[in-house]
């Protein structure tokens, strides 16, 4: 499926889509893969990051060459905001632009009070043009989601972690107003951009600093919550529906796997998100448990509502492998959930070195196992991986096509 | 008993990420005349390692840990001038930064912290490290290991042409390697030809011990 046959409508409608069925016969998958792309599509980091469409062409052409049934055109999403604001950035010559944490844009407190004073145009500034270029592209290929990054990381971005940490601890007072700040004053005006210029309707928030163990479930109720319901609550006003992707549960240690830890996250991420939707992230998901996982999807079950499940295949595992531990991943997942939930699959952030190899099979498996109906015994299905032509080849080949 | 009584509330300022209270009791233990060694032993590190440990039962996340870092840092700024040169650091040396293009600074604030309480000198070369920059530290200071950290599976890259140039400097027999960051594993570490991999701040602490065949 070349960039010219990617759906059209199989963008977020597509994601509303594969909640509830699908338009594919089977479990739809998406992936993060921005960097990956940028390597494979031989696209210089200058011109990825900075020409709209240099990779949006190239998201799409990745997409289809994997054949993924969703399109995802961002990049990683914790740099854009603040760097209209005035953050100093580190450029790297083969890498995403980063914030460079050891002069954050907020100092000491009274650069909020400056901050607050400054005049930033949410069109024009940065390389804000850059992602609204991105979000209309999309349109293109059926994808209308608005992106921004969620207040918790874009507090750790102004301030750094530790800085903000001790915000939190010692003067309260100050982080309460630096996250209203981010609310009310960057993100609300930034999301009435996207709705005016792309027409978008749900945005989605990248939280990945607001996870465990970066910080406990408390934490994330005291301070990430709240802000979180607080833009959902605004950007309604303005049309927008603004989704965050707080709470994830990434323990790195399996012996500190904690069902209670896990289900507190799960509470954060429906409230951050508005929606009964559980994102098992980015964590090493091919290695928990998942009867923790089963036990919260019943709670909800008895209130008569099903969940819905975003799995992520672990990116260390993608690029490592073997392909029989990527394939037990997915089926495992599938076996799981898939009967009684609306799963999705994301490949989570596609590390630039990933074999194609290991993504060809994960996504074989998710088109094969997750084929609706589920079927009763998954090892009943026969799972064949297709032997792939390069990306170059595949891309020569749909050259002479069109 | 004073004197206890001093180290014990260092510790649990440290242990409880006190940043300025555990500055001034380490500056109340050198006027009550404790050895700067003392005060290093059995006031600041139990404080940090006990942190370590709640990290590892799950009672402590990130937070609590990065106060205790900063509480440490801030309790050894008073007593390392007062150190004999070789005292403290005996461990080992480690020279650590982060590969170029990256930024992964909080993982290295607090690799360094356990490093440091483990025993190690640690040299911080900084973020956004040129690949040269890291072969001339490691000609120049002459570590026992070399730490890389990153975020990014682009920059992560690097690590591997580090190895390499180390190799065709003739120094790579003479520096063990230690790996960490997000996007890196121990299957990415053995591919590059790493001696370890730091899973957490933790765990690289305890490996850069082992490599020193320190228990």
């Amino acid at each position: 499926m070349g960039k010219e046959k990617t759906k059209k409508g199989s963008g977020s409608k597509g994601l509303a889509g594969a909640i509830s069925g699908g338009e594919r016969p089977w479990i739809q998958v998406l992936a993060q893969m921005h960097d990956h792309t940028m390597i494979l599509a031989e696209v210089p980091a200058k011109k990825f990051y900075y020409d709209a469409n240099a990779i949006v062409d190239a998201m799409a052409d990745v997409t289809g060459y994997y054949d993924f049934d969703m399109f995802n055109p961002f990049a990683d999403l914790y740099n854009y905001e603040i760097e209209a604001m005035g953050a100093k950035m580190i450029y790297g010559e083969n890498s995403m632009p980063t914030i460079d944490f050891r002069e954050p844009l907020i100092k000491n407190p009274e650069d909020l009070t400056k901050l607050k004073a400054k005049e930033v145009d949410w069109r024009n500034d940065g390389r804000l043009p850059y992602v609204l270029g991105c979000i209309e592209l999309s349109l293109e290929y059926g994808s209308n989601l608005g992106m921004f990054c969620s207040p918790f990381s874009m507090a750790v971005g102004m301030r750094s972690f530790p800085a903000l940490i001790k915000d939190m601890r010692k003067r309260p007072q100050f982080a309460h107003e630096l996250f209203t700040f981010i609310t009310d004053d960057v993100l609300l005006p930034y999301l009435k951009v996207q709705n005016e210029v792309c027409d978008i309707l749900i945005a989605v928030g990248a939280d990945a600093w607001a996870c465990v163990p970066n910080l406990s479930v408390k934490d994330m109720k005291e301070w990430v919550v709240p802000y979180n319901e607080r833009l959902l609550e605004k950007a309604k006003k303005i049309g927008v529906m603004a989704m965050n992707v707080s709470g994830d549960y990434c323990e790195e240690r399996l012996e500190k796997f904690d069902a209670n830890v896990l289900h507190g996250c799960f509470d954060v991420e429906i409230a951050s998100q508005g929606a009964p939707s559980l994102f098992l992230g980015m964590g090493r998901w091919q290695d928990y448990p998942l009867e923790p996982v089963l036990d919260y999807l019943a709670k909800y079950r008895e209130q008569g509502i099903n969940a819905s499940i975003i799995a992520t295949l672990n990116a260390r595992l993608i690029r490592d492998g073997p392909v029989e531990k990527i394939i037990s991943a997915v089926k495992r997942i599938i076996d799981a959930f898939a009967r009684e939930h609306s799963v999705q699959f994301l490949f989570g952030n596609l590390p630039a070195d990933a074999p194609s190899d290991h993504i060809h099979a994960g996504i074989a498996a998710v088109h094969t196992y997750g084929r609706y109906p589920i079927a009763d015994n998954l090892d009943d299905i026969e799972l064949k991986i297709p032997k792939r032509e390069s990306f170059k080849e595949w891309k020569q080949k749909i050259s002479k096509n069109q | 008993m004073a004197v206890t009584n001093t180290l014990k509330e260092l510790e649990n300022a440290i242990l409880e990420g006190e940043d300025d209270l555990a500055q001034s009791l380490a500056q109340k233990a050198l006027e009550e005349n404790i050895q700067p060694l003392n005060i290093v032993n059995e006031g600041i590190i139990p404080g940090i390692e006990e942190a370590g440990e709640l990290w590892k039962k799950n009672e402590y996340f990130l937070p609590d840990v990065v106060m205790s870092a900063e509480a440490f840092k801030m309790a050894m700024e008073i007593i390392e001038p007062h150190l004999t040169a070789g005292e403290f650091g005996a461990t080992g040396k480690v020279v650590i930064g982060t590969v170029a293009g990256d930024m992964h600074t909080l993982g290295k604030i607090i690799v360094i912290v356990m490093l440091r309480s483990a025993g190690f000198e640690v040299i911080d070369v900084g973020e956004d490290v040129s690949i040269a920059t890291f072969i001339e530290k490691v000609k120049e200071l002459k570590p026992n290991i070399l730490g890389l950290g990153c975020y990014m599976t682009t920059t992560m890259l690097d690590m591997k042409d580090i190895i390499k140039k180390l190799q065709e400097n003739g120094l790579r027999n003479s520096v063990k390697v230690m790996v960490g960051g997000v996007p890196t594993s121990q299957e990415f570490s053995d591919e590059i030809g790493a001696d370890a991999w730091g899973k957490d701040a933790v765990d690289a602490a305890e490996k850069a011990k082992k490599l020193m065949e320190v228990s």
